[in-house]
């Protein structure tokens, strides 16, 4: 809401208070101001006649003016290069020293000949363009030959001597849409009188047409006929009103239109009465098809969209627009002028599904009161006065009665409890009173009398509001809160939080990246959380329309734009939500291109599928879940982003907990990255593990003994499967390595030859040859038989 | 006789002399090898001593031990030197440039929204709040009806909120997880949580405007909780967050689910409340968003406002970072440009 502060001033005695002062009581009770404009700008001003106009001798445009300033000034040359320059003009002049928004005038010679100021337009005292004729923006300011020279209150002559509080209104306070409820606040917070304007009820005959109500969207519906108007510009001070409002004056009848909304609050809606063809206005919620507007565009209207209807016919698009075919023009005579109260929820549904907004829609939305009645008696007496009808009629109306005022019943104690404060019954009273929130005590009690603007006000919660924020929060005490319980970080955040830890220790970025993807990525990297995505039903672009069921894409996007500013060697992590239909899970990605730098670019080493598996293991043994809980499985083609060969599903017992691998060739293309090795974890099921409590192992007394062998098993035959099956086969077996894999020439194709440490030992004894040669017996027949392994003796 | 002593000194001479000139420690041993292993020439002059006359022998005897004592003293003190300059010169070979940089065990960086998201949890951890984390998708229930947005309410509006199917949507605020929260807590007491999350609106990207955002959504529940209690917690959160000195000053506002609603002010941290360029010249920056919490919210919540109340709170996490850390732009959370994460190295 932009406020025009003159206008304010003429129903609240602001006499010595800025509106900086102003400004900065609304914002502290919740009225935001956003910035105080003046309308128009300038120092050293001077109302002066063109006396003598003559070409100047050196151009083809300008012209050397001797300007009458008045006694004080005299005569001085000017040269100036407006081309409706003539003698006889009276102009504006910004004397030499004149600051305006744009320059400084300076005494100067403009082609050899002197000039003493500068004949001003309004664009150049800092008149927003938007208000001006064409001819105002070409040449300099036209003044009334009634100005009078010398005259330096310029911009006081010009009306131009108001600013605009630029009010930014939160949801809860749609009343000070309405000049009527600014001032009242003003007046309440300045402890200043508060003077409004009373609008008498027109006594006239009953209008011949009649207002009807045929849907429960329309609640109240109030109209009224002037015959014979005289449609004219509207006279200065009202233009000035509405520019400081921001509202660009078209025509009285118009204009009173929109003064008249910015004074109470309340839309009106006008129609030329001669091209409406019924008896009656009806609002009804029943039709259908296509309708033009008085924007001259067509819309297709649906049942439940709110009309005005002439005979079933569309004449206005409830709280919206007028139809095209009954709009006021500079030709109608006599005019319907109706002002109702529309569902706000229901106008907002129809304004967004045709994508048609206006000043009215965007008051219904919001909310209003139930005061048509006096907004039309405002609307009327302004049309009697500046339209010269010759009939003005008396209002006729349709819907509900007023509901009556609401009474909150509250108590000092409910206020000061809440608020924390120790106020007096005293101030609250008159607290309140003065917002007229008219109050009055019975017993213990408060019972306090709602303003019907005020419709945001229904409890008395809200009461406690109004009291503190007209006393100001200044009042509430800071006090430290004694509360029972415990608080902190659960175990699960504090596992995570130690893995984020750990992975940065381990020079691996957290970075955080959107939620959201485009439609292509719905199958990508989907094997740990299979499902249906989300999908935005109202995206703002296809980049952003799925929900991420994978963290992957988005980490690939981050290694892509660095690789793009040539830092091709990063490790990136990230722990976020993923989801699909009906399944949320907290997953951690971590994706590694180029290589890792060990000593600058001394020693390096290319991120490999081996790098990514170590970090899984210190996550495990980070949560104390042992390596064998955990099982590998090849993922083979079932994520076509990954390669076949190089890529792992990981198990915690039965559970699929991970995905990781090396990306496919096409998918690195794809992806835009070197080398990249990324992995994908369910951190929601990891955190819920039990993992092993610390427990101290005391070392073994007795020395181990190792024994290596060598053996060939085929290709697909697993380190880990080996390991077992030897662990399994002597429980002298305590640990395998494995320190060679070899294939080649002496190896048969399909086969690998792979060179392993056994370490043997008991607990109670140092073990003998024979009792260690059984044993690396019976793990070479078991892997003999098992896996059809040779062992090479 | 006396040849054998001129030998002997011959011998003692010729051995000193090759002995100090011997450069390594193998041609050392070389030479003591001539003159002092068994068969060397001063043990062959010795075994010549059983040729001398019985009263000579003890005389010729002495000298010749004399002059293999010298050599030998003569062969010990030049190996003690050979071996100091020969392990000074491998001490030389193996000097390395101490100006090489070291192995790297350089952290990973971490993205200023997690030094600040984590900086809140902490803080009031330390307080003795509990850290609830919620879902981003939502439904409308959490998400606008238990906050007191019915159907009808503006903020609902299609304009501002990603919508998916069934009526679910993806969070507008934290403060869902007020709604969960005082649902899900069956014994209906005190409560103290704070709740870190993601956020989604329908804006248009830009240095300011994000559709993604993050924020700390605060709530205590308990008896006689006021707004004097908000206003001494969150004094307390600003005093810890951006120092000492810092003060806050409410301002009204506007919330659905609080009543009354404040915007919480920090007295600027660069100019200390003088007004510079950081606080547009006010002195305060505008922080958070709080309130008394809305009666018909805990009424939903199953909690009865005639016997408990609570306030709220709301922390933007990237507006404090950028102010934190003097981020220009929000967009540069998302982008994890390494050259501008390379600035976060430090630990929490």
């Amino acid at each position: 809401m932009k406020v025009s502060y003159k206008w304010l001033a003429e129903y609240v005695d602001l006499k010595g208070i800025t509106p900086e002062e102003v400004a900065n009581l609304l914002t502290f009770a919740g009225v935001e101001v956003e910035s105080i404009t003046p309308l128009a700008q300038g120092t050293n001003l001077v109302i002066g006649q063109i006396v003598s106009c003559l070409p100047h001798p050196d151009s083809d445009h300008l012209h050397v003016l001797k300007v009458d300033e008045g006694e004080k000034y005299g005569v001085v040359q000017i040269v100036c290069g407006a081309p409706n320059a003539r003698e006889g003009l009276k102009v504006i002049v910004a004397r030499p020293g004149a600051v305006l928004p744009e320059i400084t005038i300076k005494p100067s010679k403009i082609r050899g000949v002197e000039s003493n100021g500068m004949c001003c337009s309004l664009l150049e005292l800092g008149v927003d363009k938007k208000y001006l004729e064409e001819k105002q923006i070409a040449g300099i300011e036209e003044l009334d030959s009634s100005a009078k020279v010398g005259d330096e209150d310029v911009l006081s002559y010009l009306q131009l001597d108001d600013v605009t509080l630029d009010l930014k209104l939160l949801a809860n306070r749609p009343d000070l849409n309405a000049m009527i409820h600014v001032a009242e606040e003003v007046a309440t917070l300045t402890h200043r009188a508060l003077k409004l304007p009373v609008f008498e009820e027109i006594k006239g005959e009953a209008p011949e047409i009649k207002p009807a109500i045929a849907t429960e969207k329309c609640s109240r519906f109030a109209l009224a006929e002037v015959s014979d108007v005289h449609v004219l510009p509207s006279p200065l001070y009202l233009k000035r009103r509405l520019m400081a409002c921001g509202v660009r004056s078209i025509n009285n009848v118009v204009d009173i239109g929109n003064y008249a909304m910015l004074l109470t609050g309340q839309p009106f809606n006008m129609y030329d009465k001669d091209k409406l063809e019924g008896n009656t206005l009806v609002a009804e919620d029943d039709i259908e098809g296509s309708w033009t507007a008085m924007d001259e565009k067509e819309y297709r209207l649906e049942k439940g969209d709110i009309c005005i209807a002439s005979n079933h016919a569309c004449m206005c698009l409830g709280g919206i627009m007028t139809s095209l075919t009954c709009t006021v023009t500079e030709k109608s005579k006599n005019i319907v002028v109706e002002s109702a109260l529309f569902d706000g929820a229901s106008i907002r549904h129809t304004s967004s599904r045709l994508g048609l907004a206006s000043e009215s829609s965007s008051r219904f939305v919001k909310g209003l009161g139930e005061s048509q009645e006096e907004a039309l008696s405002c609307a009327l007496s302004l049309l009697k006065e500046l339209t010269s009808p010759s009939k003005v009629s008396s209002l006729a109306f349709a819907g509900k009665v007023k509901s009556p005022k609401k009474v909150i019943q509250t108590s000092l104690e409910y206020m000061n409890n809440r608020l924390g404060t120790s106020f007096s019954e005293e101030e609250v009273i008159r607290t309140l009173n003065s917002e007229s929130f008219l109050t009055e005590k019975r017993g213990d009690s408060l019972f306090v009398t709602v303003p019907s603007s005020r419709i945001d006000v229904e409890g008395e919660a809200d009461i406690s509001e109004e009291v503190i924020r007209l006393l100001g929060y200044e009042n509430v005490p800071e006090r430290e809160m004694v509360l029972p319980g415990n608080g902190g970080y659960s175990e699960e955040q504090k596992r995570e939080r130690a893995i984020r830890r750990m992975l940065r220790h381990l020079g691996v970025n957290e970075v955080l990246t959107y939620s959201l993807l485009p439609l292509k990525e719905e199958n990508t990297y989907s094997a740990l959380l299979k499902g249906k995505h989300y999908q935005i039903l109202n995206p703002l672009t296809e980049d952003r329309l799925i929900y991420r069921h994978s963290l992957l894409p988005s980490l690939l996007s981050v290694l892509s734009y660095n690789a793009s500013r040539q830092k091709n060697d990063l490790a990136v992590f990230e722990i976020s939500e993923v989801a699909v239909e009906g399944r949320s899970e907290k997953h951690l990605g971590i994706a590694l291109s180029g290589e890792e730098n060990i000593i600058s670019m001394l020693e390096r080493r290319p991120y490999d599928f081996f790098t990514m598996k170590g970090y899984l293991e210190g996550i495990l043994s980070l949560l104390g879940i042992k390596n064998n809980r955990v099982r590998y499985e090849r993922l083979g083609t079932e994520e076509s982003e990954l390669h076949p060969g190089r890529s792992v599903k990981i198990y915690l017992g039965k559970e699929l907990i991970a995905i990781m691998g090396e990306l496919h060739p096409l998918e690195k293309k794809k992806r835009e990255v070197k080398n990249a090795i990324v992995m994908e974890l369910n951190l929601s099921s990891l955190l819920n593990v039990k993992g092993s409590q610390n427990k101290a192992s005391i070392p073994a007394r007795f020395p181990f003994t190792r024994r290596d062998l060598a053996l060939i098993c085929k290709e697909e035959v697993s380190f880990q499967k080996l390991k077992e099956e030897a662990l399994h086969a002597s429980s002298y077996i305590k640990d395998v390595f494995i320190f060679d894999v070899y294939h080649g020439e002496a190896v048969e194709k399909g086969k690998k030859s792979l060179a392993l440490a056994f370490f043997l030992q008991d607990e109670n004894k140092t073990l003998k040859e024979e009792e260690i040669n059984e044993a690396m017996t019976k793990v070479m027949h078991a892997l003999e038989t098992k896996f059809a392994a040779e062992v090479r003796k | 006789m006396e040849s054998l002593i001129e030998e002997a000194k011959k011998c003692q001479e010729d051995a000193i002399k090759e002995i100090e000139s011997a450069s390594s420690s193998s041609r050392l041993m070389e030479i003591r090898n001539i003159y002092l292993s068994k068969k060397g020439r001063l043990s062959s002059l010795l075994s010549e001593l059983r040729n001398v006359e019985a009263k000579d022998k003890g005389r010729v005897g002495a000298i010749l031990n004399k002059a293999r004592e010298a050599v030998q003293n003569a062969f010990l003190a030049r190996e003690k030197q050979l071996k100091e300059e020969e392990m000074k010169k491998e001490l030389e070979k193996e000097t390395i440039d101490i100006s090489l940089p070291g192995r790297n065990f350089t952290p990973g960086t971490i993205n200023p929204f997690y030094l600040i998201r984590d900086e809140i949890c902490d803080i009031f951890a330390s307080m003795g709040f509990r850290i609830v984390e919620g879902n981003d998708i939502e439904s409308e229930r959490y998400n606008f009806e238990l906050l007191n947005m019915p159907h009808d309410h503006p903020a609902r509006d299609m304009q501002d909120t990603f919508y998916l199917t069934n009526g679910l949507l993806l969070r507008t605020q934290t403060s869902a997880a007020q709604a969960h929260t005082l649902e899900e807590d069956l014994s209906k007491g005190p409560l103290r949580i704070v709740s870190p999350g993601k956020c989604y609106r329908r804006d248009d990207d830009d240095m300011t405007h994000s559709h993604q955002f993050g924020q700390v959504e605060g709530l205590v529940v308990g008896k006689g909780v006021s707004m004097a209690d908000l206003k001494g917690t969150l004094a307390l959160f600003v005093k810890k967050m951006f120092g000492e000195k810092r003060k806050i000053r409410l301002r009204s506002s506007y919330f659905p689910f609080t009543e009354p609603s404040v915007e919480v002010d920090v007295s600027c941290a660069k100019c200390g409340g003088k007004g510079c360029n950081m606080c547009k010249g006010t002195g305060w920056i505008e922080i958070l968003g709080a309130g008394e919490v809305h009666p018909n919210v805990l009424k939903m919540g199953g909690y009865d406002p005639k016997e408990v109340s609570g306030f709220a709170f709301g922390v933007g996490i990237e507006r404090v970072a950028m102010l934190r850390y003097g981020i220009d732009d929000i967009r540069r959370f998302y982008q994890n440009d390494i050259r501008f994460l390379a600035s976060f190295h430090q630990e929490d």
